[in-house]
């Protein structure tokens, strides 16, 4: 691999081929602010927020969208750069005048961060985009049009269900053709929501009851219960429920990314369905419920007949490739060890 | 899978095949999304015309259940223009002639007819495959889910072999497991044949091993397979069923012959997070368990990684965790296995399988480890055959056409195929609870071709009327190009319009896995 030197910060730093200089300064530690930057996403350029001192160029440059070449020297703080990363803060937060509060919400941590009480400027030109769907919030007063939802799609999802219209005090992100997320190509997957640095996509279901923040939720990790793929993901729970499912870049299988099922598909968990006390067929032919001692006897009782009349392989046990390695562990262990037979089995011999 | 998901992104050439990939496994997807973009080679045989199909260099779109012509033929294209890896055959693999005689049959123009694909189509996939130097095999069960759903997988197995595309990272034969565990149930010993970790019933070692272990004698009479439990309940061997967390009523093929079986049990035990049709019809006791957000625990990944599953909640009302609910049972049966925590029972059946005994609670807080991972210095396995096949050499099979159990007649001239959608799952116990994903799609369909729903006079949208000799199901009509004339498609998900009312008795005749791809059907209009 060839390898480039470079100075950033006074630090001599070797760094690989390709590497941008937000790479290279993230790997030695430098923080450089950024907001239309995702590593899952092709560098974009769009915020300004990374701009750096690069020698031997009148302006400064995009760290993340600047290749690390031999002998560069670039400086990443000072005056001049703090007034302009303010000035950028400014300038977005003007557009930034509703918020859900749901998400973590990196503008403002920056307008702290730098100091911005309030913009300069406000206005005040989307309005309220209601869409029918359930899953994905959308919020334009508090959009940015930092793109990243958008090239979320395009680049990642390939779905192109999100776009960029108009132009100048007119633009805005939106579904294809202002439609509902539904009747486009969107695939409910969520991965819009994930990337947006405002809050401007956001988790419906987690303002079902009034808006919850991540910060109210205790997050607990965790792997996705649908397909084989196994992604990561962590479910966010404020007082005994699931109130959304998010998943962190850089971790697991997934990076980050889900489907609508991983992200959206939870309300099982808390459905009026679920069985919630053991159940007894009666003489009625109807389901009862019981306690557990008479639910255990019953099951032993049962089992026990069909053994002592029948033989140990009249008994036969199917368990869930949905349930975990260790509850399918007991499950053969009580046919084999406890019940005596090897009848034990599953559709996952696909 | 032999290879990682991860690997995907630098394959070179991806031939998918009876997988909707974007669909079943939509994260998967996007490793094959970034390796498209970065100017991979995409061949995918399907029936439909998927997402993937779309985009890719070549669709094989073929009849249901033609895969070992297709196949074959490829692989006689690679032999006769000496496309194949010589000195892989030579070193690494057996009954090469038998193989080669097999294809011998099968020249591209007759696969073609058989398969409804064109002659030259399939020659330039096999060229493809065979001259790219990073080609990875990415199916599903639209290859095993057939009455040849074991030589499907062989066929695959030899175009791997001959080219060499296998033990080389991105390179490798890999099917996508269609649910968060079945890896893992494979894993722990869920067959009837294996004990946990891949070790025989027939083997008295082994079994002395688990005896010792276990503290009791272990019955080495094999068990029954899943679809031998179906008919033993009919001829009278099977009389008690104890479920936990499966729904055959619904998801058995042919299901009227399933009810027939479950009227004649003694005894049924559903043990579940939702009274399915199987308790709600036939269950003695049906046991409220846990779901994945309210225990601890693993799943095992479609890449064979072992990762932690963390409970974030407490189970509703008196709902019990499986293992407390397991333990309890055993008792009640006279084995006092005491209350094992998660973490122990793992250690009992790692302890206990070699290939797994590396893997270990405190070594997968952070990310899971692939196995095999033989001790606990051991990082785990990326991708397997490294260097050689796993049993030495790899073994080539001859093969040929196994036609469909059912195959299409006057009376009922369409063939039906089944899949998944990307917004329900399965029986769909979960996702038709979500409102959300209710509203994107509530109703059960069958995708019709323009040319079919013309012949019958259907409109999109119009409800119809679909029969197989074993029953019959409503649905709406999706006028689609996706499929061709002659094969119908329909979701598996609608309980309401269940796909296995049609399914027939059609099955692997080595492994039991049922024939859900290919059904012979007729559309009655009102």
């Amino acid at each position: 691999m060839t390898e480039a030197r470079i100075t950033l910060d006074g630090r001599t730093l070797e760094v690989a081929e390709g590497d941008t200089l937000l790479d290279a300064a993230r790997a030695a530690g430098i923080e450089i602010p950024t907001l239309c930057h995702d590593d899952r996403l092709d560098p974009f350029g769009g915020c300004r927020m990374c701009l750096v001192d690069l020698e031997g160029t009148r302006r400064p440059v995009p760290a993340c969208k600047t290749t690390c070449a031999d002998g560069m020297v670039v400086n990443c703080g000072g005056e001049r750069l703090q007034r302009v990363r303010r000035t950028m803060v400014d300038m977005l937060l003007a557009d930034h005048y509703q918020d859900v509060a749901v998400k973590d919400n990196e503008l403002e941590r920056y307008a702290v961060e730098y100091g911005v009480e309030q913009p300069s400027l406000r206005f005040d030109r989307r309005g309220a985009y209601d869409d029918r769907n359930r899953f994905i919030g959308f919020n334009p007063g508090a959009c940015i049009l930092c793109d990243r939802c958008v090239r979320y799609c395009d680049e990642v999802m390939q779905c192109t269900a999100l776009e960029h219209a108009g132009q100048g005090g007119n633009a805005l992100v939106q579904p294809t053709q202002g439609k509902s997320f539904l009747d486009t190509t969107c695939e409910l997957c969520g991965g819009c929501v994930s990337t947006c640095p405002t809050g401007a996509l956001y988790e419906k279901q987690a303002t079902r009851n009034g808006a919850v923040t991540e910060q109210e939720c205790a997050k607990t990790s965790t792997i996705c219960t649908y397909c084989g793929v196994g992604c990561s993901l962590d479910l966010n729970v404020k007082d005994g429920r699931v109130i959304k499912v998010t998943a962190e870049t850089g971790v697991g299988a997934n990076d980050g990314h889900l489907c609508n099922k991983g992200r959206f598909a939870f309300d099982f968990i808390h459905h009026p369905d679920r069985l919630t006390e053991p159940l007894l067929r009666g003489d009625d032919g109807e389901l009862h419920p019981a306690s557990w001692e008479e639910a255990l006897a019953r099951v032993a009782d049962g089992l026990g007949a069909v053994k002592q009349q029948h033989g140990p392989d009249a008994l036969a046990f199917l368990a869930s490739s949905r349930c975990t390695n260790e509850d399918v562990y007991l499950l053969q262990k009580l046919a084999r060890a406890a019940a005596g037979t090897n009848n034990v089995h599953s559709c996952a011999a696909t | 899978m032999t290879n990682s998901m991860a690997e995907i992104e630098d394959t070179e050439c991806m031939f998918v095949i009876g997988s909707n990939t974007t669909e079943a496994h939509p994260v998967l997807a996007l490793r094959m999304k970034t390796a498209l973009r970065r100017g991979a080679q995409l061949i995918v045989a399907d029936p439909r015309r998927t997402w993937l199909a779309e985009r890719a260099h070549i669709h094989l779109q073929l009849r249901p259940g033609t895969d070992i012509p297709l196949l074959l033929a490829m692989s006689q294209v690679i032999l006769s223009e000496g496309l194949q890896d010589r000195a892989y055959i030579e070193a690494l693999t057996e009954n090469f002639d038998e193989f080669a005689a097999s294809t011998a049959a099968w020249s591209p123009e007759r696969a073609a007819e058989v398969c409804g694909v064109g002659a030259g189509d399939i020659r330039r996939a096999a060229r493809i495959y065979a001259q790219t130097e990073k080609a990875g095999i990415y199916y599903t069960l639209g290859i095993t889910e057939h009455v040849c759903g074991v030589d499907n997988v062989r066929a695959l197995s030899n175009l791997a072999l001959i080219t060499g595309h296998i033990g080389r990272e991105a390179s490798g034969v890999n099917p996508l497991r269609g649910q968060n565990n079945v890896q893992g149930c494979n894993d722990v010993g869920n067959n009837p044949v294996y004990l946990p970790g891949y070790q025989e019933v027939a083997d008295a070692e082994v079994r002395a091993k688990f005896s010792a272990a276990w503290e009791t004698e272990l019955s080495a009479v094999p068990g029954l397979r899943l679809d031998q439990m179906m008919s033993g309940m009919l001829d009278g061997s099977v009389k008690a069923f104890f479920i936990m967390g499966e729904d055959p009523v619904l998801s058995e093929p042919n299901a009227a012959k399933v009810n027939r079986g479950f009227e004649q049990l003694d005894f049924v035990v559903l043990q579940d997070i939702f009274l399915n049709e199987t308790g709600r019809l036939y269950a003695d006791v049906v046991l409220p368990a846990s779901c994945f957000a309210e225990k601890d625990g693993t799943f095992t990944n479609s890449e064979r990684r072992v990762q932690r599953v963390r409970k974030a909640l407490d189970p509703p009302g008196q709902a019990r965790t499986d293992l407390w609910i397991l333990q309890q049972v055993a008792k009640a049966l006279g084995s006092d296995w005491g209350e094992q925590s998660p973490a122990q029972v793992w250690d009992e059946f790692a302890d206990l399988s070699p290939k797994f005994h590396g893997i270990r609670y405190d070594r997968i807080e952070e990310l899971g480890i692939q196995w095999p991972c033989p001790d606990r210095d051991h990082p785990g396995t990326r991708f397997l055959h490294q260097g050689a096949p796993i049993r030495g050499k790899g073994l080539l099979y001859g093969l040929d056409h196994v036609p469909p159990w059912e195959e299409t007649c006057a009376e009922y001239p369409l063939l039906l195929t089944t899949g998944r959608t990307l917004y329900h799952y399965n029986a769909a116990t979960q996702t038709r609870r979500s409102e959300g994903h209710n509203e994107k799609q509530g109703h059960p369909f069958v995708e019709v071709s323009p040319d079919d729903a013309r012949a019958l006079g259907l409109k999109h949208g119009d409800r119809l009327t679909m029969a197989s000799r074993r029953g019959e199901i409503e649905v709406r009509a999706e006028v689609t190009d996706r499929v061709h004339a002659g094969v119908l498609w329909m979701p598996m998900h609608f309980a309401e319009a269940s796909a296995n009312v049609l399914t027939g008795d059609g099955k692997d005749p080595e492994i039991g896995v049922p024939e859900y791809k290919v059904t012979a059907v007729r559309i009655l209009t009102s």
